[in-house]
């Protein structure tokens, strides 16, 4: 038996969410790239990948639709995992994913911080970049989402909204996701595999657990909190094995190098197209 | 004799110019023939003389075979039902926020069957040598359409002609249902020619696109001068910590 060294950070479900999530943002991300840029040799070679630049749009509009269901039966599980008898006040606890005061408190902190003005934030169980890349997403689909199905089901689509909303639509779905892939593929990923503090990668979300040792320093109110709530020797996990790490790294690398590849291949690019 | 000997060469220039006659009018007569066929050889040509019976599409795809038009306008209704208040379509129904997409352009033959009478040299030219703007467009950037798909062949009626299949009150049938089968009079009031968005006219000719353009945009560029120094100062001030090696285990 290998010795408990690490937390339990999030349950299978949860990183099954995170799974999903993430594949279809790298599809959503290289379809949409690849119509994007059709008129550069780029992009087309882009499409070819999927079939095409129609088939493109067809996955493109299935995967999304497939995001949108998985969006709802996120917010589905987010009411189910609500201690409805201690209902409002459940939400601000130290375990709650909501922003709280001291989310803006531990942001300035940790910038002073940064030039050496302060002493480290004591960050609990979430920090604040954690809750804004979470609520980012929640934004980020509901505007791909609802501008995503006026495009794809447009007909439809123009008995609610005048037909020149599509025009609108457009461009707002085209820079929100410009937005979401620059925001995953650079700062993102940076915190997740480049920072000191989690390289080579960040295994929390595919492992399940953190490492207590490493936690304790870059999260210490979360850790003490644990201990003093006797709710640790529950929490500690054993290492996952050699070949399942390197399969997580292996993986997260890959989706790192896509993500790069889109990124760099869409701004070399970026001239070339007609907007 | 003298007679006799002048006659001859007499005799001779007339057989020559007799010749020379009769081949003239052979020639002529052949001349006529060729002319004549070339003619009618040119007849079926003539088309082919206005420059834009040129345009080829499609190097993605043919967009003819997606016309799906029944040829039954009548199916379509000319006036939107079942629409919303919010439902604006310009030329056709004013909604709560009256708006129009392209009233602030100056444009000044709107209102001609022929938007094109009397443009010299018009015949010669291609579309887009004129009309760079409308170019820029997804349907003929992307979906490979050529202008005469959606315009329609000569005569080029002005869009706001009252006969134009381009005014908005028809236009949805006589244009896009061509492809977009059972496209409304709202559908159609998407703007096909988009303008640049960040572009300063747009702000008079198609307010809303440039304000939600313009609010994305401070939006993401507001988020990155944030989100980027912030991520690298992070990244530098955590080289700077004295961590201790836990013991028995692999670096997280
Ligand atoms: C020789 C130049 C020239 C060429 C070639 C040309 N146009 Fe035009 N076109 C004009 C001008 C000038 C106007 C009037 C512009 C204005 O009103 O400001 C015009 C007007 C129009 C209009 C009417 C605009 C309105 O306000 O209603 C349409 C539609 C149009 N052109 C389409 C076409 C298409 C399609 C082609 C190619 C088959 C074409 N044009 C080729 C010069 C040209
Ligand atoms: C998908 C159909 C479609 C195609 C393809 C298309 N047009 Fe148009 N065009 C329109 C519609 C609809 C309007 C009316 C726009 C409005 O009222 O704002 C228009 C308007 C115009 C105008 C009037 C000025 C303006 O911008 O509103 C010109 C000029 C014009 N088109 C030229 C062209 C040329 C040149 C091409 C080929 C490169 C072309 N169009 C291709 C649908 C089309
Ligand atoms: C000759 C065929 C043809 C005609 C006519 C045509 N369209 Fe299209 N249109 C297309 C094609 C093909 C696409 C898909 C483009 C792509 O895949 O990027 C398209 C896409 C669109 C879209 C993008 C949203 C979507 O459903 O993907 C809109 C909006 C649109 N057309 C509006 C119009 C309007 C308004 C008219 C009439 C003025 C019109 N179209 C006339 C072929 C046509």
């Amino acid at each position: 038996m290998r010795p408990k060294t690490r937390i339990r950070r999030f349950t299978p479900l949860q990183r099954l969410f995170h799974l999903c999530l993430l594949l279809s943002f790298l599809t959503q991300g290289s379809t949409g790239l690849a119509r994007l840029y059709i008129e550069t040799s780029w992009g087309q070679g882009l499409a070819w990948v999927f079939g095409g630049y129609e088939t493109c749009r067809t996955i493109h509009i299935y995967v999304g639709i497939f995001l949108i269901f998985l969006f709802l039966t996120h917010i589905l599980y987010l009411f189910s995992k609500i201690k409805w008898k201690e209902f409002p006040r459940c939400l601000f606890t130290p375990d709650s994913i909501l922003l709280q005061p001291k989310d803006i408190k531990d942001l300035i902190q940790h910038m002073l911080w940064f030039i050496g003005r302060a002493e480290a934030p004591r960050f609990d169980r979430w920090g604040y970049w954690e809750k804004f890349d979470y609520w980012a997403v929640f934004w980020g689909i509901s505007v791909l989402g609802i501008t995503g199905l006026l495009l794809a089901y447009s007909l439809i689509a123009t008995r609610i909204i005048p037909g020149w909303g599509l025009n609108i639509a457009l461009w707002v779905h085209r820079i929100e996701a410009i937005l979401a892939m620059v925001h995953v593929f650079t700062i993102h990923f940076f915190i997740a595999h480049l920072r000191r503090h989690n390289f080579p990668m960040d295994r929390a979300m595919f492992e399940g657990s953190v490492s207590l040792h490493h936690t304790r320093n870059e999260k210490p109110a979360w850790v003490e909190r644990l201990e003093q709530e006797g709710k640790m020797e529950n929490a500690l996990v054993p290492e996952a094995g050699a070949g399942r790490r390197a399969l997580f790294l292996l993986f997260g690398y890959c989706a790192v190098a896509i993500g790069v590849f889109l990124l760099i291949g869409g701004m070399v690019n970026s001239p070339y197209i007609t907007w | 004799m003298v007679d006799e000997i002048t006659a001859a060469p007499r005799n001779a220039s007339m057989a020559m110019a007799d010749l020379t006659a009769s081949q003239l009018r052979g020639c002529m007569r052949s001349l006529l023939g060729i002319l004549s066929l070339l003619l009618i050889l040119m007849t079926p040509l003539a088309e082919s003389a206005w420059a834009q019976g040129e345009e080829v599409a499609s190097a993605i795809r043919r967009y003819r075979e997606h016309e799906v038009s029944t040829g039954y306008y009548e199916e379509y209704e000319v006036k939107p039902r079942r629409m919303l208040p919010l439902v604006e379509i310009p030329g056709v129904r004013r909604g709560l926020f009256p708006y129009s997409p392209s009233a602030a352009k100056v444009r000044i033959r709107t209102r001609l069957a022929d938007s094109h009478q009397s443009i010299r040299f018009y015949e010669r030219a291609r579309c887009e040598k004129c009309h760079i703007e409308q170019t820029r467009d997804i349907h003929t950037v992307r979906a490979n359409l050529t202008c005469r798909q959606c315009h329609g062949g000569e005569p080029i009626a002005s869009i706001d002609h009252y006969y134009s299949p381009m005014n908005p009150i028809r236009r949805h049938a006589y244009v896009c249902a061509k492809c977009h089968e059972g496209s409304s009079a709202s559908f159609a009031s998407y703007v096909v020619h988009t303008p640049n968005p960040a572009d300063m006219d747009t702000r008079k000719s198609f307010p809303a696109l440039f304000y939600v353009f313009w609010g994305m945009v401070s939006m993401t560029i507001g988020t990155f001068l944030f989100a980027l120094p912030h991520a690298a100062l992070w990244g530098v001030r955590e080289l700077f910590i004295k961590e201790e090696k836990a013991e028995g285990e692999t670096k997280d």
